[in-house]
């Protein structure tokens, strides 16, 4: 059950549909009426057992592993016609008059569950027809409730029907081998992970977009790449290179930073855009055709996107020409430059290699080769070698607050809610930063494709020649990650197939020797990387996830070998200074370390836990101020395997650690894991009591609070934990808005009325004032 | 009506960035800011918040049902003399699980009446959780509905079990034990409660330097479908064990008792039904060796002490016929009358014999002839010693 549970946790991410008919009724328990089909087939099955009992003397000398029934009481097994009586009486006395008129809940399934009960009048002799309308009539039910229920039913029907499978193949067993009861094995669904379980991901994928409603989006709209790829090419546009990096990276405020800085900041190299603020190398690889790279001057900073879909028209077949992986010969490089910014240059370099390096794999390594000795002439690659992206979907654009609130509020409510879309940010980086940190995520997921799009990467350039800048991966990387975050892990995989495994030459920067000169190392971020290895583990194929971990674990740890012998990172004699040495050599181990976070987080999701309580073992090497944090967890984890003991070992080596530090924050840990313990003891009070403990010397703490409340109803208390919950919601709502704690205040409003519907649509309007696009709404349960 | 299952950890999806790409440490940020991760360690999945179970998930015999039940008055009146029944219906039995059943004088509106109720599940199959609310009305008038809740009990493990007869008396048992359920499994407790007639001695740790260290390794818990084997050595107390004639047939050896724990702490506990075994037959007669020495010196006669019973419902009359083997030279007369034996009555019997070669020897040859049925039994392989030339033994 706790499987079950735990998968739903995180299941409600990537499968909201389901969850949210699931939930509702099944806290609601399946109001249905006795079925009596049920309980005839499973107590004959009892009953066989105990009778086969008496056989297993002769098959004891057969030396055979034989089945035993597990019973609390073995003299439990009775008549078949005695309980039937007992549930006929049920039956009648349901129809006790007022029932109906006295019960709250004058709901769907309600209205249903009577239907079966008079039912049960009509027929009340046959007992076996009983059961059979009664399926009927719950098969009806569910699927009058919604078509999305079946997986979850599916799911349901296998678990249910084993014991009588195992029951009924008893006399083989005791005959053949163990073996004989394999077949339930596969019958069970497939057992994913703990803590999240993507069990039946074949069949909840297909759904991933309707949480949002979002599936026709899907199919591509006609209109939008050729109208936000011509203005690319009918504008012939000059970029002002930048003079910095630190600009973009940093926060500046700076709003009339115009699209084209950010992307030359990327496009071109420090190193040259440094040297030579005015050089006409800067040019992005859609300019490379229309071989106006040298006469770029900084007259003209106007980028095209700002307009976004305005400026319409022009063919866009000249484009595709232009994605020629043809080095772009017509750039020249200006090394020239004082000497001060030079200097600059050279540690920006250092930079970029240290960050940028990464090993590729041997065939990539040649044609990489071959491409610095042919500088000018083009190289012949496969095109399957290639990286071809492009968007696979156009914008997911909506706005699932904006529509609950359309349903259930009404328009003049609807239309307070006001959240930024791609159109109303500037269409640049900054732009793109301010929807990401306001939690407007799919309007940035929006804006990422428009900025690709004027990369040539945008709608049905996949599989088309595309060149790739800094920029145009940074730019990914953030799409992508946006789709991660916003659990659309179904579309992050298909846009993250072009680019294989992230080897490919064109990926490199060493391709490019005339854009980058001098300038080596892989321009895929290092997070995007993770990113990749990390998905599959989302989409149900952990496996995947760990053979890639494994590959990128094995370069980094090929890498900081390389330092420690004195290479370069990627191998090459290079001379490094000390200094420079010791940055990377951290840089490096801080990223071995968290590819180890991401191997033991994966392995957590295949419940290994063996082997994900090592992995998070050998993280604290890499991050020893974590030691603390992590060993917590660990002792989590085995909290929810339900091993108390060493779950109260690893506590006590929190506090071991902990002892020599004060603060506020490891006292808060030390009493969390306590009060952690004692919920794993079934002792709620006196979890509540510590989780109070933490609210004293910490009264913003959200998860004890939240913790403390669900103290709270597990003992009885659902007024205080509502009070409790709602006084945290009300406190700082910016903060507790979150959707674990709205998701439990959910709950307990529909256990404490069936009027919960009012509170929920005032939670609604709370979160319609504070959250962005990317709020989950699933969890306020207002399906 | 809410069943309570243990709460779970919310898990979030880390995403994270470093300093130089493009978000910045915007991700990061966002990871800091969300009250779900683990502070200074935003990256560990498993964070700390408590989340309401969202589903009625799966119940398996052994464990304890918890239920809330709320009443909550919905309407704008005062009604009086509430009072609240929870039965569980069985398919045996009818429980009442309400903890008070006192009528709650009145109850305002908009308050409610709550409930927490546990109930260890002791059945497999359906279940139905019986809600029934009586009360009065401002207007007098007596008010009465009832709700129904179904859920389905599912079998958690399965054992299966099989046995060994060693020479001596003891007995092993080899239980299975598979986790059927979807969810691991710690398994905190699994012992053999024996029969009045045995002892039982458990063979799942093994002692390293004074430490007892669990045979299963670190793996304390069980995956689903996974299977375990414990072992267990039983061994008759002295009492049962002296009379032949006791175990025999059919013996209730005992039965498992086996405790677990799931999520957070989740407790089941279930016990197996009495293991019973057929004691190996032995035929007639019993032929069980009571002393032989290890090592004995190569061609030089040694003792050895055998013990003769009679299982069988019948006087016998025995002769004893010693046949040498290639190795195993018996001294002594054969065919000597070893008279009459009673049902269920045994004789000791000393005999000498010697080896003629070296390495591990069978003893065999030895044959009772039944003279009133005339019904030869023969006794090979009884047992084995390691025969060394007597210089190694000296030496």
């Amino acid at each position: 059950s706790n499987a079950k549970d735990a998968k739903s946790t995180s299941d409600e991410d990537d499968s909201r549909d389901i969850g949210q008919q699931k939930i509702q009724e099944e806290i609601l328990f399946h109001e249905e009426t006795i079925d009596l089909g049920g309980d005839e087939f499973e107590s004959e099955g009892n009953e066989t057992v105990s009778e086969e009992s008496n056989n297993f003397v002769d098959k004891l000398n057969e030396q055979m592993m034989e089945s035993v029934i597990i019973s609390d009481s073995p003299n439990n097994s009775e008549d078949d016609t005695g309980e039937l009586g007992c549930l006929q009486e049920i039956v009648d006395q349901m129809e006790a008059k007022d029932s109906q008129k006295t019960q709250a809940e004058v709901d769907k399934e309600e209205f249903l569950s009577n239907e079966s009960e008079t039912e049960h009048e009509e027929t009340p002799k046959d007992i076996s027809e009983i059961g059979t309308d009664d399926q009927t009539s719950l098969k009806e039910e569910s699927i009058q409730e919604a078509v999305k229920e079946e997986p979850k039913l599916r799911n349901n029907v296998p678990v249910e029907t084993k014991p009588n499978n195992i029951d009924e193949s008893k006399p083989e067993d005791q005959i053949l081998s163990p073996s004989t009861t394999t077949p339930s094995t596969e019958a069970e669904p497939i057992p994913v992970c703990t803590i999240f379980s993507q069990a039946n991901s074949a069949s909840t994928q297909p759904q991933l977009f309707l949480p949002d409603g979002f599936e026709p989006q899907m199919v591509k709209s006609p209109s939008f790449s050729s109208v936000i790829e011509t203005p690319v090419k009918s504008n012939p546009q000059v970029v002002q290179p930048s003079p910095s990096l630190s600009k973009f990276f940093g926060d500046t405020v700076n709003t009339n930073t115009l699209a084209s800085d950010f992307f030359d900041s990327f496009t071109t190299s420090n190193f040259i855009s440094v040297s030579n603020p005015n050089a006409s190398s800067s040019v992005p690889e859609q300019m490379s055709s229309l071989s106006n790279g040298g006469g770029g001057s900084s007259s003209n900073p106007t980028f095209p996107m700002q307009n976004g879909r305005s400026e319409a028209g022009g063919p866009p077949s000249s484009l595709e020409i232009t994605q020629s992986p043809k080095p772009f010969s017509q750039i020249q490089a200006v090394f020239a430059g004082s000497d001060d910014p030079f200097a600059t240059a050279l540690n920006m370099s250092e930079l970029d290699r240290r960050n940028d390096a990464w090993i590729p794999s041997e065939e990539t390594r040649n044609v990489l080769i071959s491409v610095a000795t042919q500088q000018y002439s083009a190289v012949f690659i496969d095109k399957e070698n290639l990286t071809m992206p492009g968007l696979k979907f156009d914008n997911i654009q909506g706005d699932a607050v904006k529509d609950l609130m359309l349903r259930f509020l009404g328009e003049q409510a609807a239309v307070k809610r006001q959240v930024l879309n791609a159109n109303s940010v500037e269409q640049s980086f900054v732009g793109l930063k301010q929807l990401i940190s306001s939690k407007n995520w799919k309007a940035a997921v929006d804006l990422c494709g428009r900025l690709l799009t004027a990369h040539g990467q945008g709608y049905k350039k996949s599989g088309l020649p595309a060149s790739h800048t800094t920029d145009s991966l940074q730019l990914w990387f953030v799409r992508l990650a946006l789709l991660v975050k916003l659990n659309l892990f179904q579309n992050a995989e298909m846009e993250f197939e072009p680019f294989g495994n992230l080897d490919q030459p064109d990926l490199y920067y060493e391709y490019y020797p005339n854009v980058y000169p001098g300038r080596k190392g892989s321009m895929v971020p290092f997070s995007m990387r993770i990113l990749h290895a990390e998905l599959p583990q989302y989409l149900g194929n952990p496996q995947e996830s760990l053979d890639r971990l494994h590959s990128m674990k094995i370069i980094c740890a090929k890498i900081l070998e390389n330092l420690e012998q004195g290479l370069a990172e990627d191998g090459s004699m290079t001379n490094i200074t000390q200094e420079n040495r010791q940055a990377s050599v951290q840089l490096w181990r801080s990223r071995l370390g968290r590819v180890m976070y991401s191997m033991a987080n994966c392995l957590l999701m295949m419940k290994d836990y063996v082997l994900a309580v090592d992995a998070y073992h050998t993280v604290i090497k890499y991050y020893p101020q974590q030691e603390p944090q992590l060993l917590s967890g660990i002792g989590r984890i085995f909290l929810q395997i339900g091993d108390i003991k060493t779950a109260e070992k690893y506590f006590q080596d929190v506090e071991k650690v902990t002892h020599k530090l004060d603060g506020l924050q490891t006292q808060i840990m030390v009493l969390m894991n306590r009060a952690f313990l004692h919920l794993g003891q079934n002792n709620f009070a006196e979890a509540h009591r510590f989780f109070t403990e933490i609210l004293r010397i910490d009264s913003s703490n959200a998860v004890a609070n939240n913790n403390a409340a669900v103290c709270l109803l597990y003992l009885g208390k659902l007024k205080d934990s509502l009070r409790q919950l709602e006084g945290m919601v009300q406190q700082d709502p910016k903060h507790y808005l979150h959707e674990s704690v709205l998701f439990n205040l959910t709950t307990m409003y529909e256990l404490e009325s069936s009027r919960s519907m009012q509170k929920k649509q005032a939670l609604l309007e709370a979160v319609a004032v504070k959250e962005g696009d990317s709020f989950n709404t699933q969890c306020l349960k207002l399906g | 009506v809410m069943r309570l299952t243990k709460p779970t950890l919310f898990t979030n999806i880390p995403v994270t960035c470093e300093e130089r790409d493009l978000p910045g440490n915007l991700f990061n940020q966002l990871m800091k800011d969300d009250p779900s991760t683990v502070k200074g360690a935003e990256t560990l999945m498993l964070g700390e918040m408590l989340t309401l179970p969202q589903n009625f998930g799966n119940i398996f015999l052994g464990e304890t049902f918890s239920s809330y039940i709320s009443v909550h008055n919905d309407s704008n009146q005062v009604v009086k003399d509430i009072l609240v029944k929870a039965d569980l219906q069985t398919s045996s039995q009818r429980l009442n699980l309400s903890a008070s059943s006192a009528a709650v004088a009145e109850l305002k509106p908009d308050c409610c009446i709550d409930d927490v109720i546990h109930h260890e599940v002791k059945e497999i199959g359906t279940h139905i959780l019986v809600c029934a609310v009586s009360y009065t009305t401002q207007t007098g008038e007596k008010m009465y509905f009832r709700k129904f809740f179904k859920f389905q009990v599912l079998k958690p493990l399965d054992v299966k079990t099989k046995f060994y007869n060693a020479e001596t008396d003891e007995v092993f048992l080899e239980a299975q034990i598979q986790n059927i359920t979807t969810s691991p499994m710690f398994m905190e407790k699994v012992s053999l409660e024996p029969s009045m007639m045995y002892n039982v001695a458990e063979l799942n740790t093994v002692d390293t330097a004074g430490e007892s260290e669990s045979t299963f390794g670190a793996r304390t818990y069980l995956q689903p479908m996974d299977t375990r084997q414990y072992l267990y050595c039983l061994k008759p107390k002295q009492e049962f064990a002296e009379k032949a004639g006791v175990i025999k047939g059919v013996t209730v050896i005992g039965k498992l008792d086996i405790v677990w724990k799931t999520n957070l702490g989740e407790r089941g506990r279930l016990q197996t039904s009495q293991l019973q075994r057929m004691a190996p037959g032995y035929g007639d007669v019993r032929l069980s060796l009571e002393t032989i020495p290890d090592t004995v010196n190569l061609e030089e006669p040694f003792d050895i002490t055998c013990k003769i019973t009679n299982c069988s419902e019948r006087t016998m009359d025995l002769v004893l016929e010693m046949c040498n083997t290639n190795s195993i030279h018996w001294c002594g007369v054969s065919g000597r009358q070893l008279g009459k034996l009673h049902p269920s009555s045994s004789l000791h019997l000393a005999l000498t014999l010697l080896s003629s070669v070296q390495g591990l020897q069978s003893v065999s040859g030895l044959r009772l002839t039944d003279t009133f049925l005339k019904r030869t039994y023969e006794y090979d392989d009884i047992a084995q010693v390691c025969v060394v030339s007597s210089e190694v033994k000296q030496s």
